[in-house]
């Protein structure tokens, strides 16, 4: 059985023979772009940078509409360009774009399986060379907040059976242990724990831990139906931070073809600080 | 391994342990953080187990974990500065950001 929109997926070896050109871009993302693309990059890749690119510079939030618009022309992008993204982190940060394109309703949109880990492992040519990028004309859709969950639709799901929440972060930071690993000292929250009623499923059990690539539709349905995170239900992923769970929510949404699912960015970091939100340990 | 050593002197910030061939210092502020390499600290010039700390913009820095110094070129003393030196440094961070009074 294939996946459920097979065609958001394309492969190392696809890419090594299908360079960027006038139609087609490809995109590192990366979350630490001094030891991803500055120490090398697939040829003719632009670089979004999760933190400088894709978050609004002052406050907490993505980008908005004329933020991504002007992002898009940066890196050489129109409406109807297929773009190839791929990154460091087993793809966390090419997913959470991922999810920021479809949220401004960019269509043609893949991810490289294994990201920057497989590439890597392939042996596979890098190059330290930046594209020179003319800039283009893009006009995005509106918003799609059918993709997105904020506090108030997390706090409303608490009480309603046919919301079902994906708490995608590690067992310890599930049960409370750690609010967050020591290599992120800046992602901590005031409260340990998660949010009452959901499952830990994490998002590295959707992947192949050789070579970072997604698991097989009958492995990810095992990995998820079990614990009653089915098609017929509205599904909000959250991690700490928002984008290991737009990886659970891209798995979910477009590998398992769930027709309701919604990335929580706000995630940890926003209800693990929060005065009065309820937290299950 | 180096956990099951004995502990010769220990701070708020650091901990000395005594290895057959080594003395370990140890950075208490990098409890946890895993281990990614072996390598020459420029620093200090001995040998450290060093991970990698990612700060507000994503960048990762490698830091050292713990330190080892040979026995046949540092004694205890001489160890104890450079453990005292990092302290100091810290205790001054946290009257920086967290002042007693």
């Amino acid at each position: 059985m294939s996946y459920a929109q097979p065609e958001v997926l394309v492969d190392t070896d696809w890419v090594s023979q299908n360079p960027s050109n006038d139609n087609r871009k490809i995109v590192e993302v990366d979350y630490d772009p001094e030891n991803g693309y500055k120490k090398g990059h697939i040829n003719g890749a632009s670089l979004i940078w999760w933190k400088r690119d894709i978050n609004d510079p002052i406050t907490r939030d993505i980008i908005n509409k004329k933020q991504f618009e002007e992002l898009m022309q940066k890196n050489g992008i129109k409406s109807n360009t297929e773009v190839i993204l791929y990154g460091d982190f087993n793809n966390w940060f090419a997913a959470f774009v991922f999810w920021v394109f479809k949220y401004y309703g960019h269509e043609n949109l893949k991810i490289m399986n294994g990201g920057r880990k497989k590439w890597e492992l392939e042996n596979k040519e890098y190059t330290t060379d930046e594209p020179n990028i003319p800039s283009t004309q893009y006009v995005s859709g509106p918003p799609d907040e059918g993709l997105r969950a904020y506090l108030y639709d997390v706090r409303r799901a608490l009480d309603r059976n046919d919301t079902v929440m994906v708490d995608v972060r590690s067992p310890k930071e599930f049960t409370g242990e750690i609010t967050a690993p020591p290599e992120y000292p800046m992602e901590h929250a005031q409260r340990g724990g998660h949010i009452p009623g959901a499952n830990n499923i994490p998002w590295a059990t959707a992947v192949n831990d050789a070579d970072g690539t997604f698991k097989t539709v009958e492995e990810l349905k095992q990995n998820y139906q079990p614990k009653g995170v089915t098609p017929d239900k509205d599904v909000i992923c959250y991690c700490r931070i928002g984008e290991r769970s737009s990886h659970s929510w891209f798995v979910l949404k477009y590998l398992l073809g769930y027709p309701k699912v919604r990335n929580y960015d706000g995630s940890w970091t926003e209800w693990g600080n929060m005065i009065g939100n309820p937290v299950e340990k | 391994m180096s956990q099951e050593l004995p502990v010769l002197k220990k701070g708020i910030y650091y901990i000395i342990k005594d290895s057959k061939t080594d003395l370990i210092m140890e950075d208490k502020t990098k409890r946890g953080l895993t281990v990614k390499e072996k390598s020459i600290d420029e620093k200090l010039n001995v040998e450290a187990e060093k991970g990698m700390i990612h700060d507000m913009d994503g960048i990762g820095h490698w830091v050292p974990i713990r330190w080892f110094f040979p026995k046949n070129q540092y004694d205890i003393e001489k160890v104890l500065v450079l453990a005292e030196a990092m302290e100091k440094k810290y205790k001054e961070i946290r009257e920086l950001t967290c002042p007693d009074d």
